[in-house]
């Protein structure tokens, strides 16, 4: 069984409201991959079309080899899914929401269940609570109980929607940790919603932003900092500015644009390629008596891109689905 | 209160039969409509049996009809439409729970404490009504018998099964459990219908009536269910919450 997921022109309309406009992507197993957007940009329901919970107005997509408008039934047994809410029954105690979703995803083995879920709460901290009301839980602790309930059938293909989103910096780390872990050692097909950046780009090993039911781009976060924020630049810290070490810089054939900053006696260099440039404008700067302090490669962050697309400033090729 | 008032108030009443002034003519109409075979054994009863014989095994009847509905009503109304109230709904549906299977679940969920309650209640009220009224008909038991067997466990569970499948539907239709529940009131509206007609008479739950409204209510479950599961649309109930 494929652990892949493709989309072709996936469309929803509600009404005469474009919600999802035409998605094409493929994800491939054991990648992380990222959709990113605003609030209302089609995340959750691209991921409700892909989860079998609505169906597509238009277009297609197969979901670990199966049809998700033929197969419905097959799709959700082998999709784990975190929904935007955690839905979890507030008033049954966190083991008997384990138990009732267990037995939903077809966990009937008594022994093989009660195994399953004493791993997945033990793992989550949560086997201690177990049986506490999930009304009584904290929200960290709850979204992390409802990954373990995504979690509970072993599903090679994982729907996460906003996992962080109300989580602190601590819980934040945990579960970001645990998506690193099932992408990388448990190779589990993963589709993160997010708005998040910080979460996009620590995690996904490629990114699509959408933004009002379209996409915009995709790519890895590096290519879309590089082609829409712009390259990377070459900051190095003088001990003391001098004239001349600026001239010999400026006069290098691949070297831009030469900003100074003379408060802090840096030097922001625009290269045309900062990874093969860099080592020889370091030792220009050497041999032209300069007192190198430090050097860094400043990226333009994902934020700075993904703020740019989303405001509409203009972008290279933005009218066309580009794939990097 | 069914099972314990009821039967004591039905068992003292009787006694007032005897006073000068009050006589069977409230029950003429129902006695006149029993069969024959009844309206033969009755002739040989006194006043007093006669009264508790009619209300305890006709008169009452009906209302038990009305027990499992009444104690299914708020589970069955909730079904659906409390889980979209308290956003728990998403996940239940992203299962690979089938849309029959988890139709059924929700009506089942329903049905089981309400059947239970109803078979309890008839037990308390045959214990309550043979320890009262035994002295009265020289130790002669009068429950259960075959009309109240086939009420109790053929008529109430498929008023109930079509019932509570309506009352799903609904549930899945609407936003909220409140709208669930207001709606669904008007479910109950045929079956006081019966309990009217067996009251005033016009309607006598005999074996061969009661088991044509077993069959009767039996069809209308299997469509009530057929209905069910093809207007059950997941997207419709998502795009409900609140």
């Amino acid at each position: 069984m494929a652990s892949t997921i493709e989309a072709e022109g996936l469309t929803k309309m509600f009404g005469s409201l474009i919600a999802v406009d035409h998605l094409s992507f493929k994800v491939e197993e054991g990648e992380v991959f990222g959709l990113l957007g605003p609030n209302g940009a089609g995340k959750t329901t691209t991921v409700r079309m892909l989860a079998c919970l609505i169906s597509p107005s238009e277009g297609s997509a197969k979901v670990g080899g199966y049809d998700i408008v033929r197969n419905p039934l097959e799709v959700r047994q082998i999709v784990g899914i975190l929904t935007e809410n955690p839905s979890l029954y507030e008033r049954l105690t966190a083991y008997e929401n384990m138990d009732f979703f267990a037995e939903a995803y077809g966990l009937s083995n008594a022994q093989e269940k009660r195994n399953r879920i004493r791993e997945l709460l033990e793992f989550f901290e949560l086997w201690d609570r177990r049986n506490d009301k999930v009304a009584t839980f904290s929200k960290g602790m709850k979204q992390k109980l409802a990954i373990a309930r995504a979690l509970v059938h072993k599903p090679l293909i994982l729907f996460l929607d906003e996992p962080t989103t109300g989580l602190d910096p601590e819980s934040s780390k945990e579960v970001r940790d645990l998506i690193e872990r099932l992408s990388r050692h448990e190779k589990r097909t993963i589709l993160l919603c997010t708005h998040r950046l910080e979460d996009a780009e620590k995690l996904c090993s490629r990114v699509m932003i959408i933004n009002r039911g379209k996409s915009v781009i995709v790519g890895t976060p590096d290519e879309l900092r590089d082609r829409i924020a712009g390259q990377p630049t070459l900051q190095v810290t003088l001990a003391k500015l001098d004239q001349k070490v600026i001239e010999v810089v400026k006069e290098l054939d691949f070297v831009r644009v030469v900003n100074v900053d003379e408060s802090t006696s840096r030097l922001i260099i625009t290269l045309d390629d900062v990874q093969s440039t860099t080592p020889d404008v370091i030792r220009s700067i050497v041999y032209a008596g300069g007192m190198i302090i430090s050097v860094n490669v400043l990226r333009p962050s994902l934020e700075e891109a993904y703020l740019r697309l989303v405001r509409g400033n203009r972008v290279e090729d933005s009218e066309s689905h580009t794939c990097l | 209160m069914f099972s314990v008032l009821l039967p004591v108030l039905i068992i003292l009443i009787p006694s007032l039969a005897s006073v000068p002034g009050t006589t069977l003519s409230g029950l003429e109409t129902m006695i006149r409509n029993l069969p024959k075979h009844v309206q033969d054994e009755l002739a040989g009863m006194t006043e007093q049996q006669v009264m508790i014989y009619i209300m305890s095994l006709y008169f009452f009847a009906p209302f038990f009809l009305i027990i499992p509905l009444m104690a299914s009503s708020v589970i069955a109304a909730d079904s659906f439409a409390g889980e979209k109230e308290r956003k728990t709904i998403e996940a239940l549906l992203a299962t690979p729970i089938s849309d029959s299977e988890l139709f059924l679940g929700k009506i089942l969920v329903s049905f089981i404490p309400s059947m239970t309650i109803t078979v309890i209640s008839f037990i308390i009220y045959s214990i309550v009504v043979d320890s009262l009224s035994s002295t009265i008909f020289n130790g002669r038991l009068l429950l259960p018998n075959l009309v109240w067997i086939l009420l109790i466990f053929g008529v109430a569970p498929t008023v109930a099964l079509a019932s509570i499948g309506l009352t799903v539907m609904i549930s899945a239709k609407v936003k909220g459990f409140r709208e669930a529940q207001q709606i669904s009131v008007i479910l109950l509206i045929p079956i006081l219908a019966l309990v009217f007609g067996q009251v005033t008479g016009a309607i006598i739950f005999e074996p061969i009536m009661v088991a044509a409204l077993i069959g009767l209510f039996a069809i209308i479950d299997s469509v009530v269910f057929k209905i069910g599961v093809k207007l059950f649309k997941r997207e419709e109930i998502l795009s409900k919450l609140a």
